[in-house]
């Protein structure tokens, strides 16, 4: 079981991680700071979203490999008995978040592609719609997975 | 007007086309590969539970992954107008069908005679068919030249959708 909480913990670090990456990026795209940087929003809003790019895609990809494999524990362990305790609505949202993880890792591809050096003309408007859908992607599976583990996750 | 990069239409396509396939496979529950978590063992295909449950997720996402690649492979040779017509078509029928089959769904439901037909899935498949393909053809021209890139949000995020609606059950007991 030490094993499995470890990993499940880690998980949650590298998830952390990934939503501070993505948040970043996603305010310095739709919020860019136009003064020179003084106060903390300014500077949150300030910062270089290209250098986030390689970062967020090995993030999101080593915390969904992760999660994928913590999961295989999780289907005859915490859902068996979250079944039986009848939090099906805990249930629910933990399959939700599988689809969720997926969609968002689909759409890594193109996001890379729309953030390669150097950046075209031609997907403005593109890099910041999905880098708005990735940042939305990475808080529902980040809260979602809050939801699941406070109903049964590690030390219960 | 140029063209997209060919890396672009790609992943675009990728991203789209395994969307939809992931849909059709959770829903018609076509996994490339059952997973048998409590014995650790894998079957090819569609098996159901022994000694504990299934895991059918990392099939329907290989499943997924190879027509992905297929139709994302076929999209990067042909030429770019053919790839947004297809999804512009796609996607509108897709709407179509929808409404279709709820429109039609309602009026069963309130209708004072038996209208059976109204049940049927291929008939609300044929007509979204039909529309789509009115849609498309009328549809600006400016509208057809390049692909767009919206599609690689816009598409996954619509597949979500219908994933969640999927998943009402366990919202409503």
């Amino acid at each position: 079981m030490t094993f499995w909480t470890t990993l499940l913990i880690i998980h949650g670090l590298l998830a952390v991680a990934l939503l501070g990456a993505i948040t970043h990026q996603a305010v310095a795209v739709w919020m860019p700071a136009r003064a020179k940087a003084g106060n903390f929003v300014t500077r949150f809003r300030a910062v270089p979203s290209t250098s986030y790019v390689a970062a967020i895609i090995v993030l999101y990809v080593v915390t969904f490999v992760m999660g994928a494999w913590i999961y295989t524990q999780y289907r005859f362990t915490a859902r068996l008995a979250l079944e039986q305790l009848r939090f099906f609505k805990t249930v629910g949202v933990f399959e939700m978040k599988e689809h969720v993880a997926t969609i968002g890792l689909i759409v890594l591809p193109a996001y890379w592609a729309f953030w390669r050096q150097p950046l075209s003309e031609d997907y403005v408007g593109a890099r910041k719609s999905v880098t708005l859908f990735l940042a939305i992607i990475v808080w529902a599976n980040f809260l979602i997975g809050h939801i699941a583990n406070n109903a049964r996750g590690f030390g219960s | 007007m140029t063209a997209s990069s060919k890396v672009a239409v790609f992943t675009i396509v990728f991203g789209v086309a395994f969307a939809a396939i992931y849909v059709i496979c959770t829903e018609m529950n076509l996994p490339l590969v059952t997973y048998h978590p409590a014995i650790g063992e894998v079957d090819v295909l569609w098996v159901p539970e022994r000694r504990g449950p299934a895991m059918y997720w990392y099939g329907w996402m290989l499943t997924s992954l190879i027509g992905a690649l297929a139709l994302a492979w076929l999209a990067s040779v042909v030429p770019e107008q053919w790839v947004q017509r297809a999804i512009f078509f796609g996607c509108a029928a897709a709407v179509g069908y929808l409404i279709f089959y709820t429109v039609a769904l309602f009026i069963y439901d309130r209708a004072t005679v038996e209208l059976e037909f109204l049940k049927s899935r291929p008939l609300a498949v044929a007509a979204a068919l039909v529309a789509a393909a009115g849609i498309s053809f009328f549809a600006p021209s400016r509208w057809q030249q390049r692909l767009w890139p919206g599609w690689v949000w816009l598409v996954p995020m619509g597949a979500l959708t219908v994933l969640a609606y999927y998943l009402t059950p366990f919202f409503t007991r």
